[in-house]
């Protein structure tokens, strides 16, 4: 059995090494992937059209805005999913522990000054990640889930009951739904005003300056919408899982 | 030049405690051990090497360089808070889960 499996990861390994000769240069300017008028047209226009540096932030929410949008909602998607499979309402039962050897009421010292030296750093770094999405590397989703990390820190440091307080289990919910709310009005509001769904350069109507900033902006407003949903999934994920889906007593 | 042997200097110390870790990781006898090579020789390899990069970043000292020795000065800074707080985490969580200490006699039985 063990040599069946060694045959067949040395041919699968052979054929993936005959095909990865077939692949075009690193950096080929003849390769399909730059050689169309498309990606030219994303290069050269990007800036024009939505003033944005950072093209990959301008295809992600503003050119292919419905493969973003559903994107979050698979990432909504995944976690109502989780919380459906996971999640347990019923007696509580408490956790297996052993006789602690320390004094494990008292919040650690190190631990918990650390966590009040970082968490506000990190969820300012998050938000600078979510708003900076334009120029540099990040947008919604990064900044998502370095603010979701936050709160997980949070609930790893001291227990999962002070981290609910800041973001219970609905409050969460809510927050999610919202992320894709804000990110499908953005869509829904363009339609209102008679031009195609998620065609941000009619919002003109409703943000201040020209087509282009308007443009500009809702981008901007998309991004908070991933966010959103992306931080509240992140820390459901993490509490149903570190609580067997009591929600009670984390790690 | 000078600049650039002090950086090539911190670096190959760096890498030196590097290895340190590692070595320690996977030679120590116990948990708590372990965890000490690994937390001293991550923190100080880091602190080591990344300074090492900044000096060779201020070769050519344009503001923009600049900037970057400052991006590097906040993640060394980073990393000098949590690498041991995350090692000093791990082993409470150790030693409140009732992990047993290494003991000199009890290495004959084991046979390491």
């Amino acid at each position: 059995m063990k040599i069946l499996g060694i045959i067949t990861v040395i041919i699968t390994g052979f054929l993936l090494l005959q095909a990865e000769r077939d692949f075009p240069d690193w950096g080929d300017a003849a390769s399909p992937a730059s050689d169309n008028r498309l990606s030219q047209h994303y290069i050269t226009e990007t800036i024009n059209e939505t003033r944005v540096s950072n093209m990959v932030t301008a295809v992600l929410a503003d050119y292919r805005g419905y493969d973003t949008m559903f994107e979050t909602v698979v990432i909504f998607t995944a976690g109502i999913a989780i919380i459906g499979i996971l999640r347990v309402y019923g007696p509580s039962t408490k956790l297996e522990h052993p006789e602690p050897t320390l004094d494990t009421e008292k919040p650690d010292l190190i631990i918990e000054t650390t966590c009040r030296l970082l968490i506000p750093i990190i969820q300012l770094f998050a938000l600078y990640v979510i708003a900076h999405g334009h120029y540099s590397p990040g947008g919604g989703f990064q900044g998502g889930v370095i603010f979701g990390a936050a709160f997980i820190l949070l609930a790893l440091a001291r227990d999962l009951q002070t981290a609910q307080k800041w973001v219970p289990e609905n409050r969460v919910l809510n927050l999610a739904a919202i992320g894709i709310f804000i990110y499908a009005g953005h869509g829904v509001l363009s339609l209102i005003f008679g031009e195609n769904f998620l065609d941000y350069s009619i919002l003109t109507k409703v943000l201040p300056g020209d087509a282009i900033d308007a443009r500009y902006h809702s981008m901007l407003g998309v991004e908070i919408g991933v966010a959103f949903t992306v931080t509240a999934i992140m820390f459901s994920i993490y509490s149903n899982l570190a609580s067997n889906g009591k929600m009670e007593e984390g790690i | 030049m000078i600049l650039n042997t002090l950086s090539i200097f911190l670096i190959s110390i760096g890498i030196v405690f590097f290895i340190g870790g590692a070595v320690g990781v996977l030679r120590f006898p116990d948990f708590y051990t372990r965890m000490h090579a690994a937390g001293k020789g991550d923190t100080c390899s880091m602190l080591l090497i990344l300074t090492g990069l900044s000096v060779f970043q201020l070769n050519d000292p344009t503001l923009a360089n600049f900037l970057v020795v400052g991006k590097i000065f906040f993640i060394t800074l980073f990393i000098m808070i949590t690498s041991p707080t995350s090692t000093h985490a791990l082993i409470k969580a150790g030693f409140e889960e009732g992990i047993k200490m290494w003991k000199r006699d009890e290495t004959k039985e084991d046979g390491e």
